[in-house]
């Protein structure tokens, strides 16, 4: 210990170089885990995997020129575009409700809104094509039955927007109760009324510019959950991205993985985009 | 190191203090120095307050003692040993932290005992030592509970307990009654100070508040900028502060116009001549100078031709302080008993006077008052 | 605090519960029904689309149809689920859950840990985020990848020969692995707000008493974050447990899953009338997850009294 009594020039850096090993030690494993598939999904894409194949990027030029892509896709955008809106059209009255005027629905809607997670979309599907045949049977030749039908669309089934939104629910309420527990609600909400806002400027002008961030996330996490949702679609006989990608994997193999990739990646990215847009706009905000 | 053993006595018989010293402290956090060579002793069984703004390097001053930072350069000493590479787990201190720093999964008891468990002392031991360090802290009671159903004033002094547990060599308290409300922050400091006293333990408490440093230690050493501004009794520092910003930091302190005689031995402030009891500043070379005066050392007194007028006037019980624009435009404070003031009314052309004292003198300033 | 909520985020000790000021009892009261107006949509919504399809599932789990074209109740298709080849899924699913579950659960936590103490704020964003679109866009994409990599063309499987070593990606171990590129995302998303909740006052009081690094993660750490891992592990296991869709676009699969077998039978693949049978499959996975989240509770209560 003596020899370390003799001044030392100035040191900027100081993580522990163990802790800075054990970081390593931890994250290189994950790394190689998490990229290696994605690389070799990519690899598998242009041809590079098979000494048979010439490498070549048609799989990709394929995403613009195969049938039926464009409409899957287009359906599941509109699809989750519909169920963002329902999910924030339903959580966002009974959030605020809860802080504002009745704090004793907490836990009912946290227990609601967590509740789908004990429904495996499987069954939730199983269930609810029983629901639908047996309300074919008894609505059969009575005026319910076209709204039944319109339920089912294949150009705009919304009943899968339901589920989707259901399923949505425990995901869109942790990510909006953070949101709503980072920010005094309540008092944003005196302050707006009390410089004599309406309620409707209140919630427009005050409390969602503040929950930008929370917002934008549920609505991304939303998009790729309705992207890659699989289960439901394809036991109520829908083709949304997800099944049809599985559809046509046994006849245009490199194709299926090329566009999965795509959406994967180019969700990923998107978020990342907003996020870093978001944290300039809130920099420059404070700034 | 040496070994922890829980002492037999218990703990009101009083420990022997250690001396802390700091020597030539020196810690840089990028461009900017959080301690520019600190040298500073303290005395077995004393309690040294460390003063400043916030920025001024006390907490990092404190947290090197913990050893939760290392110096760039110079050194901690603990009773003459060099401390500065010793792990914080192995240091003989205890601390306070500003706040929330219970584990909030561990009962009171567990939570004053974990040191105790982290050493191997036996279960029994362990929660006969805790109960006497609650009754100490004067929680006897709440050993069951958990932090979180606890007052933070509660909570802070089951932090005391927990830094007293093992018997350290020497008391670090970061800002301790920050996060409480100000009539719980008195009566827990003079608790502390209590405590402190029966223990004798070595006491090196850091905080921004001076009203706080004053009342509570033996010496205030005041920071600014990682450098020791001055360290003393706080009557001291108080009466005689040695800088500017000393006299501006502790306490009010008005700032006169006041005119030098040629010599420099007297100087002429509101009319009356007072002889100069010190400079803070080197002599420039002109006569103008700002004299230091204490808003309790002023007297006030209604006089149609007075040279202020009262602007305002703020009851604070016993007595009222009365804010005056001197001629010229500054304003100076002063404290008078609330009978006298109640006679002035507000806009009442008032005359000033000063106490047949030496005064302190400074640099004239563009300022008012220096709060 | 919901205890199945995933970021169940440590509290704040001894803040949160004086924060709250009392609520004027006059004016909750004289509006009573005002507040829930907001509530009720979300309600009628669950109670329809959740409690419907439940409903129905339950009601012909019990039923079935017999000769005359009649609904009678039975037993039988319970009593099919605990049986031969759906019994076999239903532990199949089970055991691979439990598995994944624990070693993501395991393997987050340092991950988790590096991400949340790195110096670099991109990695933790970009970290986050590809962690959320794993986690949610799931199955598909992922199957793709591995059979892509491992499977039995895979890359990784011509370019090391692991065939001729009998690797085959369609086995419960190859589907474990897939699976733990989904959770250990999931997972590390549900322990970042928990650990940036683990205030660095404690680990240096710790240090304070004494306490040597793995001291402080043995007795505060650790305990500190036991209900989120606990939590998260329950989460874990649901999403494996219900996880279909890479099972199904990974074609050949034979593991016997207990989603893949009510698809299957929903479907039709199978002999027809087993569709009560597979909604009797269905609530089987209800109540497997209905246990687990009970145990969970009851665990939780246990463990972290400190909490309430």
């Amino acid at each position: 210990m003596a020899l370390l009594t003799a001044p030392r020039g100035p040191r900027v850096r100081r993580t522990a170089p163990e802790a800075r090993l054990g970081r390593t030690i931890a994250l290189a494993p994950a790394v190689v885990y998490f990229l290696v598939p994605l690389l070799c999904a990519l690899a598998f894409t242009v041809g590079l995997g098979d000494p048979r194949q010439k490498p070549s990027l048609d799989a990709y030029t394929a995403i613009f020129t195969t049938d039926g892509l464009a409409q899957s896709l287009g359906l599941t955008l509109l699809l989750a575009g519909a169920t963002i809106i329902l999910v924030f059209g339903l959580l966002l009255p009974a959030l605020l409700a809860v802080r504002l005027v009745a704090p004793r629905a907490k836990a009912l809607v946290a227990v609601v809104c967590m509740l789908p997670l004990v429904v495996p979309a499987v069954a939730l599907g199983a269930g609810i094509t029983t629901v639908l045949r047996w309300a074919t049977d008894w609505l059969y030749d009575t005026p319910g039955f076209p709204l039944l039908a319109s339920l089912q669309q294949p150009a705009f089934p919304v009943i899968l927007v339901l589920a989707y939104a259901l399923m949505a629910l425990p995901l869109a309420y942790t990510t909006l109760e953070a949101g709503l527990n980072a920010i005094e609600v309540k008092v944003l909400v005196e302050a707006a009324r009390s410089c004599r806002a309406s309620w409707f400027r209140t919630l427009f002008l005050v409390i969602l510019p503040n929950l930008r961030d929370a917002l934008l996330n549920t609505a991304f996490l939303t998009i790729a959950m309705v992207l890659g949702e699989y289960a439901v679609s394809a036991l109520l006989g829908f083709q949304p991205f997800a099944v049809w990608t599985v559809a046509i994997s046994g006849s245009h193999a490199q194709l299926s993985v090329a566009v999965s990739m795509v959406g994967l990646i180019g969700t990923w990215l998107i978020l990342l985009a907003v996020a870093k847009l978001g944290r300039s706009k809130a920099s420059k905000e404070t700034s | 190191m040496t070994a922890f053993t829980l002492d037999p006595r218990p703990a009101s018989a009083g420990t022997a203090g250690a001396t802390l010293e700091f020597r030539g402290l020196r810690r840089a956090f990028g461009a900017t120095m959080a301690l520019d060579g600190l040298n500073l002793t303290l005395n077995p069984g004393e309690m040294l307050a460390l003063l400043g703004p916030s920025g001024c390097g006390k907490t990092t001053a404190l947290r090197m003692v913990a050893g939760f930072e290392t110096p760039d350069s110079g050194e901690v000493l603990l009773d003459g040993v060099d401390v500065t590479g010793t792990p914080a787990h192995r240091r003989d201190v205890g601390m306070v932290f500003q706040s929330y720093s219970l584990f909030p999964h561990l009962s009171v008891t567990d939570n004053v005992a974990f040191g105790m468990r982290m050493l191997g002392t036996p279960a029994a031991r362990r929660r006969a030592r805790a109960q006497e360090l609650l009754e100490l802290v004067g929680l006897p009671t709440q050993g069951g509970r958990y932090p979180r159903q606890l007052s933070g004033g509660q909570q802070q002094r089951v932090a005391l307990a927990r830094a007293l547990a093992l018997e350290p060599r020497v008391l670090l308290l970061d800002e301790p009654l920050s996060a409480l409300d100000a009539k719980v922050r008195q009566s827990l400091r003079e608790e502390i100070r209590r405590l402190q006293l029966e223990l004798g333990i070595t006491t090196l408490f850091v905080t921004h508040d001076q009203e706080e440093a004053l009342s509570i230690a033996d010496r205030v050493a005041v920071m600014r900028d990682g450098r020791l501004e001055q360290c003393a009794t706080p009557e001291e520092l108080y009466n005689s502060p040695a800088t500017p910003f000393v006299a501006g930091f502790v306490g009010t302190m008005n700032r006169l116009p006041g005119r030098l005689s040629s010599d420099g031995a007297l100087v002429d402030v509101l009319g009356l001549s007072r002889p100069v009891q010190g400079s803070l500043h080197g002599r420039d070379g002109t006569a103008d100078v700002d004299v230091l005066v204490r808003p309790e050392a002023l007297t006030v007194s209604a006089a149609p031709d007075g040279p202020a007028q009262l602007v305002a006037a703020s009851f604070l019980g016993a007595t009222t302080r009365l804010t005056l624009r001197l001629h010229g435009g500054r304003e100076a404070v002063a404290d008078v008993p609330t009978t006298h003031a109640s006679t002035l009314p507000t806009g009442a052309r008032i005359r000033l006077g000063l106490p047949e004292r030496p005064v302190l003198i400074d640099q004239a300033r563009n300022e008012e008052t220096t709060a | 605090m919901t205890l199945t909520a995933p970021g169940a985020v440590v509290a704040d000790a001894g803040a949160k519960t004086r924060r709250q000021e009392p609520q004027a009892p006059g004016r909750r009261a004289a509006r009573p029904s005002a507040g829930w107006l907001g509530v009720i949509p979300l309600l009628a919504f669950a109670a329809v689309v959740l409690g419907l399809p439940v409903a129905a599932m339950a009601a012909g789990s019990i039923t079935t149809t017999n000769d005359a074209g009649g609904t009678v109740f039975t037993d039988a298709n319970f009593a099919a689920t605990f049986d031969g080849p759906y019994l076999e899924s239903l532990m199949g699913s089970i055991r691979l859950s439990a598995l994944t579950a624990f070693v993501a659960t395991m393997v987050s936590l340092p991950l988790a840990y590096a991400i949340v103490t790195s110096r670099f704020r991109g990695l933790r964003e970009a970290v986050l985020s590809a962690s959320g679109v794993i986690a949610n866009f799931g199955g598909v994409p992922l199957a793709f990848a591995f059979v892509s990599t491992l499977g039995n063309a895979g890359v990784l499987t011509g370019f090391f020969g692991l065939a001729d070593k009998g690797w085959s990606l369609y086995t419960f171990w190859g589907l474990a692995i897939v699976y733990l590129y989904f959770l250990v995302p999931l997972m590390v998303l549900t322990l970042t707000p928990a650990l940036d909740g683990l205030k660095p006052q404690w680990r240096e009081a710790a240090q304070n008493n004494r306490a040597t690094g793995f001291q402080y993660w043995r007795h505060v750490a650790f305990p500190i974050l036991f209900p989120t891992l606990l939590s998260g592990f329950v989460l874990l296991f649901g999403s494996a447990f219900s996880a279909y869709a890479t099972a199904a676009a990974m074609v050949g699969s034979s593991i016997p899953l207990v989603t893949v077998k009510i698809a299957s039978a929903l479907t039709g693949d199978v002999l027809v009338g087993q569709s009560n049978i597979a909604l009797a499959l269905g609530m089987d996975m209800i109540i497997v997850a209905a246990l687990v989240i009970g145990i969970q509770l009851v665990l939780q209560r246990r463990t972290s009294r400190w909490l309430s």
